[in-house]
């Protein structure tokens, strides 16, 4: 980890069939990508990685993607980093607690590849541009 | 209501052939006047009911059927059912019924209980598949096997290019999660299967519950009259015990008598209050604190002055039983108290701004612990929102015995809780707060608080009584509470790894398991076995 060169998003998945799909699907459309499987690894991530994008699954094992969410919004320098939640409950609660807790995007599992793409498209503020 | 004895006396009449005419010459009445007792007309007792069981050589037990009373009450019951109560029904059908045809009678108020218990049970259903945790993780794991399958599925089919690496990469992901999914199900069929064993009756307090969820533990209605009524006590002077006394005797006529036999009724009523209407009188216990004595005091002023808001809102609340709309009608009664002793925003403005110290709080308000805790549950006003909590209280037997809901915990409804949970904790350090970051096995986080709470024993040696209550808020709010203060909340490590109760909780590897979870997973060990296997005797593979 702590790789000298920024991406464009850092995914947190820990579904290896999911992570894989979403990979390939996000580095399709054009962006480069890496991931992490653990939400005790999202933070470092973040440091090392320094994405545009994080793409948040809340279901991860050690620390739920909501935790990682709080702490990001209570640090400086990853405060407005751009946050799409992915969730496979589907609840209300869960989506209430995604706007409370400040993230930008949500998406519910299972969704379209198109979705993601343009979830993610939306945030990186290139709606309308070419994948 | 009269029991239908004219006709068991015409039956057992009829049976024996004796005309009605010889029966009346036996017990010495005229035959018009034994017409009159057979068709339910007139009331027959005492000597003469003696007599006609003598002659017709049955005991007066069976004539006065006192368990077809209890069958007739039963009919009314299901005769009183919604959907049959249109019928056009004979005037004393029912008793008809009992009467001349026991049996399909009892054969009806079998039936129609059994429908009762069936549609409690389907209502119960609804309920447990809305909060098992077993259930919640096994859809989780379709719904993530069916999000990697339609993903993988619209790569194989969008994209033209693929190379015969990623395409195969592809095909095997779809093989192995649909090879899982298919565990998946076979195991919620599995889940269904046990469930369906294990059915209990929906419970009135499980109906205060739902209608607690319903309004999200917030009622307006009595929020306003709470406001008014408050401003109405304190033109008397300010609020508490003294104002109380005054505006009850002087507005109500209510006398208040502190200490003392209460002054009628069983002697022996162990409660710490209570009030007799019929002598307008409040008897308080001479042992109660200052905090009970101001809180009950204001109960009764609600209830006295707030009756026909109480009753609205019961009306609204579309309950079941008559023991369902009893313990709401307290439970109204209490929020409306809890209303007028601390005014919603000032209370609110208050509790944020000691970060929800409850003990802080008690000190403004002269109220006990848990009348604080209570009270900071309801903070769910629209747009004036306090730190979201869930209530629980326990006996030291570790029963639960009051409970508001926090939407996404699990809280059981009755019975007990897990062991680890700190309201059990907290009988082990009495009087002193306790509290714990746990977490559930479907990673949600919570902080826990509890504490002992202890009513005044009115005298040197009696037990006292006591109760543990807790407060829960999920882990996302606790940094806007006092009991935070000290805790690295992101840090995981130290959670306690708690669940719901042994029997709903996924834990395999817990030490303080007690009992079967109802889906067990297929392989795992059971509870209590032999340290040897059966079948695997010692030496018997060497």
């Amino acid at each position: 980890m702590g790789g000298n060169l920024a991406v464009d998003i850092l995914i947190a998945e820990d579904e290896p069939s999911i992570l894989e799909s979403l990979v390939f699907i996000l580095r399709r459309a054009g962006w480069s990508v890496e991931s992490v499987t653990d939400g005790g690894a999202v933070l470092d991530g973040v440091r090392g990685f320094r994405p545009r994008v994080l793409v948040l699954d809340v279901m991860l094992p050690s620390r739920s993607g909501f935790d990682v969410l709080k702490q990001l919004r209570a640090d400086g320098g990853t405060r407005s980093l751009p946050v799409l939640i992915l969730t496979a409950k589907g609840q209300q609660q869960d989506k209430r607690i995604a706007e409370e807790l400040g993230a930008d995007g949500f998406v519910t599992k299972p969704y379209s590849n198109a979705e993601v793409v343009n979830a993610v498209r939306q945030l990186l503020g290139e709606d309308g541009g070419p994948a | 209501m009269r029991a239908p004895i004219g006709f068991r006396i015409s039956n057992r009449r009829r049976s024996l052939k004796i005309s009605q005419a010889a029966l009346a010459r036996l017990v010495g009445i005229s035959p018009s006047y034994l017409n009159l007792i057979e068709n339910n007309k007139r009331d027959v007792g005492g000597a003469l009911l003696q007599r006609v069981a003598l002659h017709l050589d049955i005991s007066i037990d069976d004539l006065t059927g006192q368990a077809e009373q209890k069958l007739l009450q039963d009919l009314e019951e299901a005769y009183a059912d919604p959907m049959i109560e249109s019928l056009p029904f004979q005037f004393d059908e029912r008793r008809q019924l009992v009467a001349q045809y026991p049996a399909s009678a009892a054969a009806l108020a079998r039936l129609h209980r059994a429908y009762s218990d069936a549609v409690a049970s389907a209502d119960a259903y609804a309920d447990r598949l809305r909060s098992d945790p077993l259930l919640g993780q096994l859809l989780h794991q379709v719904l993530s096997g069916v999000t990697a399958v339609r993903s993988s599925a619209e790569i194989l089919e969008d994209t033209p290019d693929l190379d015969e690496g990623e395409r195969q990469r592809f095909i095997t992901a779809i093989g192995r999660e649909t090879r899982n999914l298919g565990a998946v199900a076979r195991n919620l069929i599995g889940h269904f299967e046990n469930a369906s064993a294990e059915r209990r009756g929906i419970s009135p307090a499980r109906e205060i519950d739902d209608l607690l969820v319903d309004r999200a533990n917030y009622f307006p209605k009595l929020e306003e009259v709470a406001g008014l009524l408050r401003r109405e006590i304190e033109q008397d002077g300010p609020f508490g015990v003294r104002t109380l006394t005054d505006v009850l005797e002087r507005r109500h006529g209510i006398r208040t008598v502190v200490g003392g036999e209460p002054p009628a009724g069983q002697p022996d009523f162990p409660g710490q209050y209570r009030y007799f209407p019929e002598i307008s009188t409040m008897w308080l216990q001479g042992a109660t604190t200052l905090a009970t004595r101001q809180f009950q005091l204001a109960r009764l002023y609600g209830e006295v002055a707030a009756d026909d808001v109480i009753e609205a809102e019961l009306a609204e609340a579309d309950l079941s039983s008559p023991t369902a709309i009893r313990l709401a009608r307290r439970a109204l009664g209490s929020y409306l108290t809890g209303a007028l002793v601390f005014p919603y925003s000032a209370f609110l403005e208050a509790a944020v701004g000691v970060r929800y110290d409850i003990d802080q709080l008690r000190q403004g308000y002269n109220a006990s612990y848990e009348q604080v805790a209570h009270r900071l549950v309801s903070m769910r006003r629209p747009g004036e929102e306090g730190v979201p909590f869930g209530f629980l209280r326990s006996d030291p037997a570790g029963r639960l015995t009051k409970h508001f809901p926090l939407p996404g915990l699990l809280l059981p409804y009755s019975g007990h809780a897990c062991p680890l949970w700190a309201i059990y904790g907290a009988f082990r350090t009495p009087d002193l707060a306790q509290r714990q970051v746990v977490r559930f096995s479907d990673g949600s986080r919570y902080l826990f608080v509890a504490r002992t709470v202890q009513r005044r024993p009115a005298a040197f040696h009696e037990p006292p009584v006591m109760a543990s209550v807790m407060l829960a808020c999920n882990v996302l709010h606790a940094d806007q509470t006092v009991y935070s203060q000290g805790l690295n909340l992101a840090d995981t490590e130290a959670d306690v790894r708690v669940g719901p109760t042994c029997r709903l909780c996924v834990r395999t590897d817990c030490a303080s398991r007690q009992e079967e979870p109802l889906a067990p997973a297929p392989g795992r060990p059971e509870l209590r076995t032999s340290l040897v296997p059966k079948g695997l005797a010692l030496g018997a593979r060497g």
